[in-house]
């Protein structure tokens, strides 16, 4: 297990705090008070809020986009949590569609890998915006259709597990990718050495 | 059990170098894609990022396509009492069905099946049990089963052969199924006896069996190597996945157009339509006449197949000419004795497709609720010469949507079609089912039809219906296998009633330690007219394990041990053992053959599911899956048969099996190939023909009629239409059907409760509404929804049909045979636009929210299968479900978005 090289060695303390930042997202409801974003009703209090840079440890904190940027179902682009193989990433603001793991006023705004969990189709331009239904899909490979709004859950297909989604934190204008809830596509860990 | 708090894994453990390979098939649907099992033992390292470092041979990160290891693609098992790790993936180097190592979402996740205490799997049941005071406790094998035998003994020497009622699975395996039938057909000999979908035991596809095409001839290239495909009742992405995306999209791209019949536009329909198909969204019941109505345009237009009809369709002297004991006794020519079915050949099923004014496309057209242009577009995509007068290279694929709401007519009215447009007996022009479950039947013994009390008009006796005969009071002790025997049949809240009446009422219940009087008080209910049920099972199913099992014998599965099946191209594969089973629970053939032999039935000394796989490889003879050469060529060589389909891997081979003049064993591609030459027969049986313990039937190159070729018959609307128009929706009912899901597909019986991820996406019960039927009730995605009727028609009796029309809905009506019951099943609505308007549509065989309680529990009347498509309720919204508001389970997103 020495092969893989994280950028911060305690572990135990990252893995510790990941499952109860993937828990928060998981757990999040439409129904929680609509103004909050992740890093503020996670952490709240100043104090809670500068640790929490060190707390996701492993992963980068990488600044991927401006919010003020972000046009209505116009994805960018980003590599997430490094510039390996099959670390393609997308963020997209829903047109003011709350959704799971949402950040920004509206909670409207999510990150995702392109990378199909089935067999790592690529799914750059697949993004849908149907009614109040946002998904990415279907895949080209094999036609598997994820559910943005609902942290990438499948709709129909042939996924083994949601399409990872990447937690975000907003500070001021600037959005910040500061972790990856589920393993992507070809991968032994997320954070692997390429 | 599983909760939907799923939390997703970010690593995974690769499986080492030194892991042991083991080839398996998935256990869910019909294609049976081909899988590879890594074991390595806990503790003894794990693999590594570069290909000389792990068992896949690849360098990670692997690339789109590579194989990789999802997490929920490995778990822990025990494996000869040690804790081992287990990684199981599709095959990537298998080169048939899942071609490059494709798989679905059910087989993706298998690994997570095994029996492992730390997640959803540990409620398995591991112990043979008895209800003593009420609850089922620990026993040791022989307690248990010498109760089980003493009172099974008793029952038919008193009540009865049929008194002692079997209802079991028809696939988890043939070394499992024959040693089931062996001892229910061959030793009780009773005809109370049916496998898990149907009431009786009789064929799905009554048209095509009389037509003469087997129900799965054709081979999966087939399904992507015609210029046009008409699919019935299914939507193959759906269910069938592996089929849909290895054959039929890349058919598609290379310009197969697509037609389909199904009431819902679901992924695969979506896709199919946008690229130049079309989508027939047919009210439920109605496939019968759009089909006719569709074959009755290409008559007009002079578009059929005129060549393959004069060479391949039974003309007049033909259609009544026998074999054998002559026609009488085949079961086509007694379906046909009312005239209603059999026609004088090509001509006269024209004259009188012509006659009938339901065929014509607009009546067809008004009642299937579809616009009458999709008729004669249809038509087109399916027969009209293309530009250079090329004839369309046709092909028909059908499933239960099609065969389960009008039984007899559908199944003929697409045989008809099929063959005016020269389909079934090519390459790449066939007719089919796509098919369910896998094809792991293997019959031990012959059914008693004689012994069945019901008869219909006309000359045979029919099966017995077990649902009705349990309903009569007749049945004295049920031996279930398999299945819930309850929410897996039609109008289920009531039979639910009975069996709570018969067992749980009768004043005598176990309450002793001894086991004499134990046994005593179970004779005692059989004889005051209750009923003693006995229960073989993976899991405890409520209602049938956990309220109503007297007996519960614990069942090892796949994965447990050796085990044969074939799949939907006919091709067999050896399920390999790869861990050890569950506490105490053994394969249903060891459960059948220690309670055979306590009841006195010689011939169930086996030492292993290998001996009995040897035992009925004789039987498979002249069947579709025939794997006795397989034996034969085994024992040549100083194999056993199972070491023989172990060493074919996933790739197996495809029944019926043949040895040749040079000692080959070969398989067989297609069924009914016309194609064949002479020499490539020679190749496969040799120059001779059939030797020494081959058989070859005539399905190889011919038809399974009594000439070879086609029998084209009729299919009058007016069998079903009394039933149609009574069901049909009234006041502010809707029509209600139900039908299976891509995320869980023939995989309901363990993945549903027992995936994290497959109870998050699917907790529960769901109903599709269209929006027009949602908005008229106030009902919004993630509401959740009571769907309710007292319109639950049940057809209660036992009858000997004496006159013609007697088994006819409108009769039965009269004569006081239905009785009409309530039911109530809940759901969490999903309102769209895929499902037709006026059409709810809700998940099949969901066990504690069973939809086919609102289906009518009236069985086809020519045929004895049920119409779990249809039904009618009526829906109103209780109130919010938590679904609605959170995003942590469920999605609302429609299927059809592409």
């Amino acid at each position: 297990m020495n092969d893989v090289k994280k950028e911060d060695k305690s572990a135990a303390a990252h893995g510790k705090c990941m499952v109860s930042r993937r828990q928060f997202l998981l757990y999040s409801g439409a129904s929680a008070a609509a103004v909050s974003t992740v890093s503020i009703s996670l952490f709240p209090g100043t104090s809670e809020a500068k640790t929490m840079k060190a707390k996701v440890l492993g992963y980068p904190r990488k600044l991927i986009a401006k919010l003020s940027d972000l046009k209505d179902h116009q994805p960018v682009n980003f590599n997430y949590p490094n510039d390996g193989p099959n670390t393609s990433c997308m963020v997209v603001k829903m047109g003011n569609v709350k959704s799971g793991g949402g950040i920004g006023a509206k909670s409207d705004v999510v990150a995702f890998s392109y990378l199909c969990t089935h067999q790592g189709g690529p799914m750059q331009g697949t993004y849908k915006a149907v009614e109040d239904q946002r998904v990415l899909g279907q895949c080209p490979l094999h036609l598997s259709t994820y559910d943005l709004r609902r942290h990438g859950i499948i709709v129909s297909g042939q996924a083994y597990q949601s399409i990872p989604q990447v937690l975000l934190e907003l500070e001021g204008d600037n959005i910040y990718a500061v972790g990856m809830m589920g393993l992507l596509f070809g991968h032994r860990e997320n954070l692997m050495e390429s | 059990m599983a909760t939907n708090y799923y939390v997703p894994e970010d690593s995974v453990p690769l499986p080492p170098k030194h892991a042991d390979q083991l080839t398996t098939a998935c256990d869910y649907c019909i294609v049976a894609c081909g899988y590879r099992v890594y074991r390595w033992p806990v503790g003894s390292g794990d693999g590594g990022l570069t290909a000389a470092e792990n068992a896949l041979g690849v360098d990670f990160p692997t690339h789109a396509l590579q194989a990789w290891v999802a997490p929920a693609q490995h778990n822990v098992v025990m494996h000869k009492e040690r804790p081992h790790n287990i990684v199981i993936v599709p095959d990537k180097e298998t080169t048939v069905v899942n071609t490059n190592g494709d798989s679905s979402m059910r087989g993706g996740l298998i690994a997570q099946k095994c029996y492992n205490p730390k997640t959803p799997t540990r409620d398995r049941l591991t112990r043979p049990m008895v209800r003593i005071h009420g609850m089922l406790q620990p026993v040791t094998w022989d307690f248990a089963l010498d109760i089980a035998a003493a009172v099974s003994k008793h029952v038919i020497k008193e009540h009865g052969a049929n008194a002692y009622s079997v209802k079991t699975y028809s696939y988890q395996f043939i070394e499992n199924t024959y040693a089931i039938t062996k001892f229910a057909l061959r030793h009780v000999n009773t005809a109370s006896f049916t496998f898990h979908d149907t009431p009786s035991n009789v064929t799905s596809t009554p048209g095509f069996r009389d037509a003469g095409f087997d129900n799965f001839g054709p081979s999966y290239e087939d399904w992507g190597a015609a210029d046009a495909l008409m699919i019935v009742g299914t939507d193959p992405y759906e269910t069938k996945t592996i089929i849909f995306t290895q054959y039929i999209m890349p058919g598609i791209h290379r310009g197969m157009k697509v037609v389909a019949l199904n009431p819902r536009e679901t992924a695969g329909i979506a896709y199919i339509k946008k690229n130049g198909g079309l989508h027939l969204d047919v009210n439920p019941g109605t496939d019968t006449l759009v089909l006719g109505a569709i074959t009755r345009v290409i008559l007009e237009k002079g578009w059929q197949d005129k060549e393959w009809i004069d060479k391949w369709v039974n003309n007049k002297w033909e259609s009544n000419s026998g074999f054998g004991q002559g026609t009488r006794n085949t079961p086509w020519q007694w379906r046909t004795t009312w005239g209603k079915f059999q026609t004088k050949g090509f001509e006269d099923y024209k004259k009188w497709l012509f006659a009938q004014k339901e065929y014509e496309p607009k009546y067809a057209a008004k009642v299937a609720g579809i616009d009458v242009k999709k008729i004669y577009k249809a038509a087109e995509m399916m027969a009209k010469p293309r530009a250079n007068g090329r004839p369309v290279k046709a092909s028909f694929g059908i499933e239960k949507g099609g065969y389960w709401s009008n039984n007899t007519g559908t199944t003929n009215a697409i045989s008809a079609l099929a063959t005016i447009c020269g389909a079934g007996g090519r390459p790449g022009q066939v007719v089919g089912r796509f098919g369910g479950h896998q094809r792991g039947g293997q019959s031990g013994g012959k059914y008693p039809r004689n012994k069945s009390p019901e008869k219909v008009e006309g000359r045979r006796r029919r099966s017995l219906d077990t649902d009705r005969y349990l309903v009569s009071g007749h049945t004295r002790l049920a031996h279930v296998i398999g299945t819930t025997w309850i929410q897996a049949m039609c109008g289920s809240q009531g039979l639910h009633k009975k069996f709570y009446e018969l067992v749980v009422t009768n004043p005598h219940q176990v309450r002793s330690h001894d086991k004499q009087e134990i046994i005593d008080t179970l004779k005692k209910r059989a004889d005051s007219g209750g009923m003693v049920v006995i229960n073989q099972e993976i899991y405890s199913r409520d209602p049938i394990t956990s309220r109503f099992a007297d007996i519960v014998f614990p069942a090892a599965t796949w994965g447990e041990e050796d085990f044969m099946r074939a799949n939907g191209e006919r091709r067999l594969r050896l399920y390999q053992q790869f861990y050890d089973a569950p506490g105490e629970a053994k394969p249903d053939w060891w459960i059948i053959a220690q309670l055979a032999k306590r009841m006195g039935f010689d011939g169930f000394d086996w030492k292993n599911s290998n001996d009995v796989a040897e035992e009925s490889s004789r039987f498979s003879r002249g069947g579709r899956k025939a794997f006795h050469m397989i034996k034969v060529y085994a024992h040549r060589n100083g194999r056993t048969l199972h070491e023989q389909l172990r060493m074919f891997g996933t790739d197996g081979i495809q029944g019926p099996t043949f040895i040749n003049d040079k000692g080959e064993l070969k398989g067989t591609k297609r069924l009914h190939d016309t194609t064949l030459t002479e020499a490539q027969v020679a190749e496969m049986i040799g120059p001779d023909g059939a030797q020494a313990a081959t058989v070859i039937g005539k399905k190889m190159t011919h038809f399974n009629t009594q000439t070879g070729k086609v029998n084209l018959q009729k299919h009058p609307w007016e069998l079903f239409s009394d039933f149609w128009e009574w069901l049909s929706p009234k006041k502010d009912e809707l029509w209600f059907s139900t039908g299976r899901i891509n995320e869980i597909w023939q995989s309901g019986f363990d993945d549903v409760e027992r995936r994290p991820y497959v109870t998050q996406r699917w907790p529960e019960n769901w109903v599709e509404i269209h929006p027009y039927d949602a908005k008229k009730r106030g009902i919004e995605s993630g509401d959740r929804v009571m769907m309710y009727s007292d319109r639950v028609a049940a057809f209660k009796d036992t009858i000997l049909a004496v006159h013609k029309d007697h088994f006819q809905f409108s009769e039965l009506m009269k004569r006081g045979h239905i009785e009409l019951s309530k039911a109530a099943v809940t759901a969490i609505a999903m309102v769209t636009p895929a499902v037709k308007k006026g059409v709810l549509y809700a998940n099949m065989i969901d066990l504690k929210q069973p939809s086919n309680s609102l289906s009518a529990r009236v069985v086809d009347n020519v045929t004895g299968n049920y119409r779990f498509k249809m039904g009618v309720a009526k829906i109103r919204r209780m109130g919010d479900s938590p679904y609605k508001k959170q995003f942590r389970s469920m999605s609302f997103a429609p299927r059809n978005i592409v």
